[in-house]
């Protein structure tokens, strides 16, 4: 039971962290029709300017709340930068083109993130002192017990602000308006008179800020980052997207929690080394009998 | 009865809580063009799609009379119904393939009958003469029906170069390709001018005269409508509302009120 | 006009210079490394500032030319047409000049060993980019994961050539074989999803397959790898310098000296003949009934149904045949390496077959060649750079996507016509 308890807190700290990416996921497909490949790398992006930040705010005696939210807000500054700098060069030229060409272009993306931040920032792992320490226990008196971390009350508190602001503005703003109206016709959408060209660099941009949250978290809570993280992560938040219905906001996080849940429990109580295969495994099975995942539009074959 | 090709017994199609087709029934004759007209969102392609595997009806049977075996479309799912039960379609919005040249389209509608010529494609990597020889025939027979509708020199050009008109005539000789019983048309005189229209109505009645083969049509183009059909089926909402030969169907009260609605 | 265009390109280049910044500010300038065990940030400015005036004084220059462009638009770009109506036009003349190339390669006065190694991994990769051509390039099936089925063949050639003695020729089919079962048993499930999904699954079947590889110790001996897998013999004769008792070898039999040099000309052959059935397999099958309904498939699925094509069951040949040439390319790369272990077998090798086929034009097999050459020799050439090989290769498939979205060679040859028969 106790260890039950820990495996969900576990579970639900990693899911938001999956939870954040797939929300990236989930509107560069809604609005374009495509996965960005690139993503998960700009994820990883964000880890590292995190880590920067993070090195160079412990040398001065700024309070740790604003270090927080400093860290937060240069790393979704400077990884905004990156996803709009993808959509540009990779996206952009080749919206008319066919539809392989985009995917080929952002895998050649991905590539060239990973290897470019291998090669500025060092091949080895890189280790960051952990920022927040300390939790409460519970269950003292039993073999086992149970820790919730600040850290991980820090990690799901900033999740749930940031996506009640997101939803707000989706659901309440002229962007948010004019990007469900790209998803359903851009083309009308340009008629509007709506910039079409801005609204889709502004869904690289807040999917690539909010990413980069998760890469801030990320590096909060594991320590320890490297150039490939992108990858592995970026696959597991696309399965969380699908699971919950891509295109939809809600269900990327309610995905991203599944997938985080999936993967604690598998490794607490089935096998550590094969604990990527859940993720893999799960996104199979979901895609082949689910695949308008829980929150998803049905796909009506249009004949 | 032994005259009937097609037999819909209370189709109905549901999506959700939308209803697309409600309880319909109709018959259409071996000999027979019958058309099926009705207001945008009316359900008629629908009805299509549901005839030809790509949708599940809800309820509702539906049999082909194939040589005298009454088969039940309802088990076959979308490509069998091509394969096994011989109904062929086209679409509103053609499908070709564009990229292939016209004589390949050609080709690839007689896939099933060249794949066992192949030999499931052994035969055909051991050249096989059997095989060389069957593809001569398959090619023979695309030039017959390139010939009929004047596409023979523009066999080997892409599929997606042709002019419209000429893509509507080459999306339904592909189809009759597959030797069908029954030939689904999907508003094949949409975006024709008016010697393109006539242009079909003739391969249309050559179709249904000279190969016996049954046609159901879904169209808008009255003309279209009115010069060839031998019988009409009018939905509205998905329901029947009225059936009888074409003058029965224009001087019908109830179809002119389902097309300009009622006066108050 | 003048003034203004210039206006505007600065202040053009002043906004990429701020980006420019923004983007290698941090990851570039302020390089994490870690002293005594704790991270430290180095900063490395001069570099920034060198590609940031770099950026920004090119894309003041790309404006200036462009816009110059598009003032005397028409003949702007006729050099490219020029090049790529070439290529179009004279694929075959160029793949027939090439076979007989690769044929005297090997006796070319500077095909040294360095030489020859680039081009049986060339040719390795060409084989793959053939095979991989049936499933993306004909039947459009978006594959990230084809790297699999290379390591099934590898491994299944190296276990069987380890634990039963079997010779190459009987290990390669069996092991091409393997793979092309393995391709149906994972395209089965999965070959109804669309595009993009499908390239998803696929690339976590690859990742499976290596997890798995890395793993399951007892047959694989996980990341240790397999030792040992017997070298090739030519119809029996071995490339030894110094044979076991009694056994004779290939330099012996034909009274020459021995050199090993012998042996890297065998196996470049034998790669080069396996990628030239490859080859021959898929002109052929391309116009049978089945290729025909790959490319159909391609091009329109719903039609296909139409007309009576089962698409599963053709879009599982089209998989279990690039699967099985995989299984194939796997077995020569098991027995040239004498070694294999998980790590040849990563997500990056599925990309680098993937950007070859695309490049070079869907279904295009000339372009599969020109694009291996591209590609792999850009690799090679940046082979001192470690990371920044791979950044010009990622770059290199961005551009081209960018500049010729369809390829290289982008022209597409009925597979019947009429002319011959009517």
């Amino acid at each position: 039971m106790e260890y039950f308890l820990q495996q969900l807190i576990n579970g639900l700290t990693l899911g938001s962290v999956y939870g954040l990416i797939a929300i990236g996921y989930t509107m560069v497909y809604g609005i374009i029709g495509m996965i960005n490949f690139a993503h998960g790398d700009i994820f990883m992006v964000g880890a590292f300017v995190a880590l920067i930040a993070f090195i160079l705010f412990a040398l001065t005696s700024i309070a740790l709340p604003i270090i927080l939210i400093l860290v937060l807000l240069i790393a979704m500054v400077f990884t905004a930068c990156y996803g709009w700098t993808v959509e540009k060069l990779a996206y952009k030229p080749l919206r008319k083109s066919f539809r392989l060409a985009p995917l080929i272009s952002a895998l050649g993306m991905s590539i060239v993130l990973q290897n470019y931040v291998q090669a500025a920032q060092g091949a080895r792992i890189k280790t960051l002192q952990p920022v927040i320490q300390g939790g409460f226990n519970f269950f003292k008196e039993s073999d086992f017990v149970v820790t919730l971390s600040y850290l991980q009350i820090f990690i799901v508190l900033v999740t749930i602000v940031l996506m009640a602001v997101f939803t707000l503005l989706i659901t309440r703003t002229a962007l948010g308006r004019a990007q469900r109206a790209c998803e359903q016709d851009r083309t009308m959408t340009a008629l509007m008179g709506i910039n079409v060209d801005r609204t889709i660099s502004m869904t690289f941009i807040i999917g690539s800020s909010l990413a980069s949250v998760a890469g801030v978290m990320f590096v909060m809570y594991y320590g320890v980052i490297d150039f490939y993280i992108g990858f592995l992560a970026g696959i597991k938040a696309f399965t969380a997207a699908v699971l919950g219905g891509i295109g939809s906001i809600p269900g990327a996080m309610l995905g991203g929690l599944l997938i985080g849940l999936i993967e604690t429990f598998w490794s607490g109580y089935i096998s550590i080394e094969y604990k990527d295969i859940a993720a893999f495994t799960t996104l199979v099975i979901v895609l082949i009998f689910f695949p308008t995942g829980f929150l998803g539009k049905p796909d009506i074959e249009k004949v | 009865m032994s005259n009937t090709l097609l037999d819909v017994q209370n189709l109905t199609m549901k999506f959700g809580g939308l209803v697309a087709i409600d309880d319909l029934s109709f018959s259409a004759k071996k000999d027979h063009i019958t058309s099926i007209i009705g207001p945008n969102g009316a359900g008629k392609t629908t009805v299509f799609n549901c005839l030809t595997g790509f949708y599940k009806a809800t309820a509702g049977s539906m049999y082909l009379n194939k040589d005298n075996n009454q088969m039940d479309l309802k088990k076959f799912s979308d490509f069998k119904v091509a394969q096994k039960a011989g109904v062929a379609r086209t679409f509103q919005n053609i499908r070709l393939f564009p990229q292939m040249s016209v004589l390949e389209n050609m080709m690839v509608a007689q896939h099933n009958k060249l794949m066992v010529a192949s030999g499931f494609s052994i035969l055909g990597l051991l050249n096989s003469r059997s095989y060389l020889q069957k593809e001569k025939e398959a090619t023979e027979i695309s030039k017959y029906w390139l010939d009929i509708i004047g596409l023979t020199n523009r066999a080997d050009d892409n599929a997606g170069d042709l002019p419209y008109g000429d893509q509507r005539k080459l999306e339904i000789v592909r189809a009759m390709c597959i030797e069908p019983h029954l030939l689904c048309l999907d508003e094949p005189a949409a975006g024709l001018n008016a010697k393109e229209s006539a242009e079909l109505n003739k391969l249309l009645k050559f179709i249904k005269n000279d190969k016996k083969t049954g046609i159901l049509l879904i169209e808008h183009d009255m003309s279209v409508v009115m010069g060839i059909s031998d019988h009409v089926v009018v939905l509205n909402y998905g329901k029947k509302i009225f059936e009888g030969t074409a003058a029965e169907t224009k001087n019908s009260p109830e179809v002119i009120e389902a097309y300009l609605g009622t006066e108050d | 006009m003048g003034k203004d265009l210039i206006q505007k390109s600065l202040k053009d280049s002043l906004f990429t210079g701020i980006i420019a910044l923004a983007l290698f500010g941090p990851i570039v300038g302020l390089r994490t490394v870690a002293k005594n065990e704790v991270l430290v940030v180095e900063p490395k400015w001069l570099v920034v500032l060198l590609i940031v005036i770099f950026c920004a004084v090119g894309r003041f220059f790309i404006n200036i030319y462009t816009f110059k462009k598009e003032q005397r638009r028409g003949e702007a770009s006729s050099f490219g047409k020029a090049i790529s109506h070439f290529l179009d036009e004279k694929g075959s003349q160029i793949a027939i000049g090439a076979i007989a190339f690769s044929i005297i390669f090997p006796f070319m006065p500077f095909a040294d060993r360095y030489w020859m190694d680039i081009a049986i991994m060339m040719m390795t990769y060409i084989m793959l980019g053939w095979g991989l051509n049936i499933v993306i390039g004909l039947a459009g099936l978006l594959d990230l994961g084809y790297v699999a089925f290379y390591a099934v063949g590898a491994y299944s050639y190296a276990l069987f050539a380890i634990h039963f003695g079997w010779s190459f020729w009987i290990c390669l089919p069996i092991a091409g074989l393997f793979a092309g079962m393995f391709g149906i048993l994972l395209g089965f499930p999965v070959l109804r999803l669309r595009g993009d999904y499908l390239a998803i699954v696929t690339l976590a079947f690859g990742e499976m397959i290596r997890i798995l590889l890395l793993n399951w110790y007892e047959l694989t001996k996980g990341p240790d790898g397999l030792t040992g897998i017997p070298r090739p013999s030519f119809f029996g004769l071995p490339f030894k310098r110094y044979p076991d008792e009694g056994v004779e070898t290939f330099h012996t039999f034909f009274g020459l000296e021995y050199d090993p040099m012998q042996r890297i000309i065998f196996l470049y052959y034998l790669i080069l003949i396996l990628a030239l059935i490859t080859n021959a397999f898929t002109i052929k099958i391309r116009r049978l009934p089945v290729g025909r309904a790959w490319e159909a498939l391609r091009e329109d699925e719903i039609a296909c149904k139409s007309l009576g094509v089962n698409p599963r069951n053709t879009k599982l040949t089209a998989f279990a045949v690039g699967a099985m040439f995989g299984g194939f390319a796997g077995s020569f790369f098991a027995t040239r390496q004498a070694f294999i272990s998980p790590e040849s077998f990563t997500f990056i090798e599925s990309a680098i077959i993937v950007a070859i086929v695309v490049l070079g034009g869907m279904g295009s097999q000339t372009g599969v060649v020109l694009s291996t050459i591209f590609l792999i020799g850009l690799i090679e050439v940046f082979r001192d750079f470690e990371s920044y090989r791979m950044i010009a290769f990622g770059g290199a498939m961005v551009l081209i996507m960018v500049f010729r979205p369809k390829g290289i060679l982008a022209k597409r040859k009925p597979t019947i016509t009429m002319g011959k028969h009517g």
